[in-house]
């Protein structure tokens, strides 16, 4: 059963934070969080300028209910955390994470940060992002290093590539051992592993929403609940392809309805042909020729997926909810001409 | 640091002479002679006595020369081969790093009374059991003389009972693990790609650089060939193509010119290119060049193993 994680994440826009376009407007894009980014996105010459608007571009970007996240850079650590942990701020993303010790380092300097700028201990959250050969093998120590480690993944993408001298966009999965590895590792250590299943893409674009979709889509059904991409048009079709679908709450409940029946049986599993059951009823399964299929075995870890399901279905909405009272609390604060 | 180009090694049991003979003809990037599998043990005495002839042989054409040891015989067999022309030997079944230690502790003996380089023989580990696997970054970090590892499929499906075939792949867990903790440790993955470990003959050009490519693809670095007609696919497949070559000069001149403008992802044909792609691009056009670096210099050694060519070079062995 997937994890559920403290803040979901859904969605995410990763953005250079010295393209002041980016961060104005990211508010209403409807994410779960925004990736302010100080590192491959920003020319070198700029890092410094771009550090320090991080702590005023936090209020910007999550007034609209997203939650704020920075991506620092590995060889700029101290310098960009001291930057950029502020009030409002969810999650630093450390790229290229290789060892524990990195991790500890950096769990000592937010702690201390935390301290003198009036934050909640433990506040905020470490995404470490593995995207070298070296990180993969040492996958558990770094998750494990840090209990501020919530958001663990990686292993794929541009830099693990390049790491490996594969090519992207091949057609297959060049990066299976090593996702797999680093999923494990993050389920071993009980936090949330940051990945996806492999679905093909051989054009490299960053704005399909009907791959956005798939690749969401098939996310959440192998179990990942983060997401997150570059550009706004894959915002939407991710959430979307996060959400369980009404047919799949519908049978998720009827699951749920048959197995407590089978609990008064003193059975422990029954299998059913859904294609024998009232398709006008409510809760009903999902049709015979669904990708869950035909006949169905109705058991405690059948029951225990139809609950997450909908304790999954519930953390959507209130944080739906949450989004969209934020943006309604902006756009009548600017109807009345006041600042938000 | 340079970049050790060796795409395509072919295996060459040391016992067929003819084969010997030929090796330095083949393009190949090395060349290994095998003493195990392909060379029954009532004629190793024989084929050691001319193997520093025959290491000699199969470098000509500047292909680098391995010797695939027995197991049992790591000593007598690399006294044999040793001599300025050997690169390194191949230790099969290797299990534990004890085996690669001591293979280390041999070597360095041999290069002293030998007079050869202290530390220049290279060890590559055969990866052939589970527990070969499962160990194996202890067994790549032994010794400094590991810089290339490689799993010979064939023998690992023999030891797990494995039957191969194209519908199902077996080894995606043992080549992800290879690949991974080879780079980790900068050392490179070598293999055959899935089924290749059983293919022994001649395919067509165009499916193997499909397969080389492939392989290229999940981290490899190059690949041993059981067949000569391999070897120049799989060059090919290892060297970056022009097309490559010209998309990495564009994305390259892109992205000075993002930086220029203040921003370091820019979008260039529907793709976003940022430090990592850059990055990636100065890569790709270094392995060109050095590739056709080494390719010049394996054409020079073969015009000149050719100008001094002797058809009555008597065979060998």
């Amino acid at each position: 059963m997937a994890s559920t994680p403290r803040r979901l994440k859904r969605s995410g826009l990763t953005m250079p934070v010295v393209t002041p376009r980016f961060i104005n407007n990211a508010w209403h894009r409807g994410c779960d969080y925004i990736n302010m980014d100080l590192e491959d996105s920003v020319p070198p010459r700029l890092k410094d300028v771009a550090r320090n608007l991080i702590r005023e571009s936090i209020p910007v970007v999550n007034k609209g209910g997203a939650d704020a996240v920075c991506r620092i850079n590995h060889d700029l650590m101290e310098a960009d955390l001291n930057a950029v942990v502020w009030p409002g701020l969810m999650m630093v993303n450390y790229p290229k994470a290789e060892y524990a010790h990195e991790i500890e380092r950096m769990d000592g300097i937010i702690t201390r940060l935390e301290a003198e700028r009036g934050i909640r201990p433990g506040t905020v959250e470490i995404g470490a992002n593995i995207e070298t050969a070296v990180g993969v093998a040492n996958a558990y120590e770094i998750v494990t290093a840090s209990s501020r480690v919530m958001d663990f993944g990686g292993a794929a993408g541009y830099d693990m590539s390049r790491d490996l001298g594969v090519e992207m966009f091949v057609g297959f999965d060049q990066f299976v051992y090593g996702k797999g590895e680093v999923e494990l590792a993050a389920r071993a250590a009980g936090r949330e592993p940051h990945a996806a299943p492999f679905t093909p893409n051989i054009t490299g674009s960053v704005s399909d929403p009907d791959r956005a979709f798939a690749e969401a889509d098939a996310a959440r059904k192998c179990g990942f609940r983060i997401g997150g991409g570059l550009h706004p048009a894959v915002v939407e079709p991710q959430i979307r392809g996060f959400a369980a679908t009404d047919d799949e709450i519908s049978d998720a409940m009827w699951v749920i309805q048959e197995y407590r029946k089978l609990d008064r049986t003193g059975e422990t599993w029954l299998q059913v042909d859904v294609a024998s059951v009232d398709r006008e009823g409510s809760p009903r399964p999902m049709a015979a020729d669904s990708y869950l299929g035909r006949h169905r075995v109705i058991d405690r870890y059948e029951a225990a997926r139809a609950e997450e399901l909908l304790q999954w279905r519930s953390l959507c909405q209130e944080r739906d909810r949450e989004k969209a009272e934020a943006i309604a609390r902006v756009n009548a604060a600017e109807a009345a001409g006041s600042p938000s | 640091m340079s970049i050790l180009v060796r795409r395509s090694n072919l295996v060459v049991p040391a016992v067929q002479s003819r084969m010997v003979v030929r090796s330095w003809m083949r393009h190949a990037d090395a060349v290994t002679l095998d003493l195990q599998d392909g060379t029954p043990a009532a004629e190793l005495s024989q084929v050691r006595s001319t193997l520093r002839q025959c290491v000699a042989l199969a470098g000509k054409g500047g292909a680098q020369v391995f010797v695939r040891v027995n197991a049992d015989f790591v000593y007598a067999d690399s006294n044999a081969a040793i001599g300025p022309e050997l690169t390194g030997i191949v230790l099969p079944g290797v299990e534990s790093a004890n085996q690669v230690a001591e293979a280390d502790g041999i070597l360095a003996d041999l290069e002293k009374i030998h007079g050869v380089t202290r530390g220049s023989l290279e060890i590559t580990p055969s990866i052939e059991t589970a527990a070969g696997v499962w160990h194996i970054r202890e067994i790549i970090t032994a010794s400094p003389r590991v810089r290339q590892v490689g799993i010979d499929e064939a023998a690992l499906a023999a030891s797990l009972g494995i039957t191969q075939s194209s519908e199902h792949d077996a080894f995606v867990f043992a080549r992800g693990r290879l690949c991974i903790e080879a780079t980790a440790a900068g050392v490179q993955p070598i293999a055959v790609a899935d089924p290749m470990g059983v293919q022994t003959g001649q395919i067509s050009h165009e499916t193997m650089t499909q397969i080389a490519t492939d392989s290229r693809n999940l981290g490899f670095k190059g690949m041993v060939c059981g067949h000569p007609s391999w070897i120049d696919p799989v060059n090919e497949a290892y060297t970056p193509t022009e097309s490559l070559v010209d998309y990495y000069t564009q994305v390259r001149e892109v992205f000075a010119q993002a930086l220029a403008a203040g921003t370091a992802a820019a979008p260039f044909a529907g793709r976003m290119i940022d430090v990592p792609v850059d990055e990636w691009a100065k890569d790709v056009l270094a392995m060109s060049a050095a590739c056709a670096a080494r390719d010049a210099e394996k054409q020079a050694a073969l015009a000149a193993a050719e100008a001094s060519f002797d058809s009555s070079i008597p065979v060998i062995g």
